[in-house]
């Protein structure tokens, strides 16, 4: 997956997928570097969010939570985890309670929150690769 | 061309993403960027704009819901990735869908989407017809022969007295600001009516020769502003 077109030497985390980061940003690592910044800010909202509804019951809300934050994951490049979110939203179609979805619901929630310290990495990388580059 | 938008979308980084496509396609002004449909409409109450990129899922309310509240008929870009919506899309004659995240080239296409429409359709507002453009030819319509005007995404339908029914390139809002002032009323963002045609009224549905016409909200004190209540 990791693929980088980029010019430079800036080396993304395996999870990434470079070339669709490319085919957002293309090289610039400063935007980015500020995407990464923007999408921390709002990750804890966003899981407090699935958290909260999948405590209180709600299947609708907690459908409507992974959907939320579902793109959060195309933005840093984590399509595969996006792609995760999306195949639990199809799961939620299909049952009529979260009784029967309590392991794909921690299968999800575990990986939101290694996303979350894979994001957090590639911030502080980007972080010393701009402050030397630009 | 200058297009003035705002942008409904409650997740920041999404939004922030938008911003930069509209800054860096030189075409889109970014009047605002809103969270929620109350703070969007509050700003749509006393400001217009060409278009909206709307995101339909939303604390508290559909995106939508801010369509059917505002008085006037921006372009519409939605920025979601459900297919569910596409009734709602059609009926809203939204422009595009832009699944999250798009490509900066997937953006510019869902701009060159947003073009004044074709003219097709000659006429002053003081004339009693209009000709319209189908099928390779213009046809005269007298303002008395159209029932009403329904909207197709990127076409428009003219519904006849005889039963006809002529699909021309154009939309709604082009179309409000060409026909007969006198005649015609914009009752939905998707309908203009012959208001000397409306056989009754209930709710929010007018009756034109068996046909149901659904009245918005924004546009309904309007209507009854012009029929001849006594």
């Amino acid at each position: 997956m990791n693929n980088l077109k980029a010019s430079n030497s800036f080396v993304f985390n395996e999870e990434i997928d470079t070339n669709y980061l490319f085919s957002l940003y293309g090289d610039d690592y400063i935007y980015l570097q500020e995407i990464f910044v923007t999408v921390l800010k709002d990750y804890e909202s966003l899981t407090d969010n699935i958290e909260y509804s999948y405590s209180s019951g709600n299947l609708a809300a907690l459908k409507a939570a992974v959907h939320k934050i579902k793109p959060v994951f195309g933005f840093v490049g984590l399509t595969s985890v996006q792609q995760e979110c999306q195949q639990f939203e199809n799961i939620c179609v299909n049952v009529a309670s979260l009784d029967v979805i309590t392991k794909d619901f921690e299968t999800l929630k575990n990986r939101i929150s290694q996303s979350k310290f894979v994001i957090e990495e590639e911030k502080k990388k980007l972080e010393i690769f701009n402050s030397h580059f630009s | 061309m200058s297009l003035s938008c705002i942008i409904v979308e409650d997740l920041q980084v999404a939004a922030n993403y938008l911003m930069n496509c509209c800054e860096k396609s030189g075409q889109v002004e970014v009047r605002g960027h809103f969270s929620n449909v109350s703070d969007a409409l509050s700003f749509l109450n006393s400001n217009t704009v060409d278009l909206i990129f709307l995101d339909v899922e939303m604390p508290g309310s559909n995106g939508f819901e801010l369509l059917d509240q505002i008085a006037f008929s921006p372009k519409v870009i939605l920025t979601t990735a459900k297919t569910e919506y596409a009734y709602n899309a059609f009926q809203y004659n939204v422009s595009d869908y832009l699944m999250k995240p798009f490509t900066y080239q997937r953006f510019m296409e869902a701009l060159q989407k947003i073009q004044p429409s074709k003219e097709t359709i000659s006429t002053n507002s003081a004339s009693d017809h209009i000709y319209i453009k189908t099928d390779g030819k213009l046809i005269r319509l007298n303002n008395d022969s159209i029932l009403y005007i329904e909207s197709m995404g990127d076409y428009v339908k003219f519904v006849t007295i005889d039963g006809k029914k002529y699909i021309t390139h154009n939309t709604i809002k082009n179309l409000e600001e060409k026909v007969s002032k006198q005649h015609f009323l914009k009752v939905h963002r998707s309908y203009i009516v012959n208001l000397h045609k409306i056989d009754d009224m209930r709710e929010n549905l007018l009756f034109i020769k068996g046909n149901e016409i659904p009245v918005s909200k924004a546009n309904k004190a309007d209507v009854f502003r012009r029929l001849n209540i006594v």
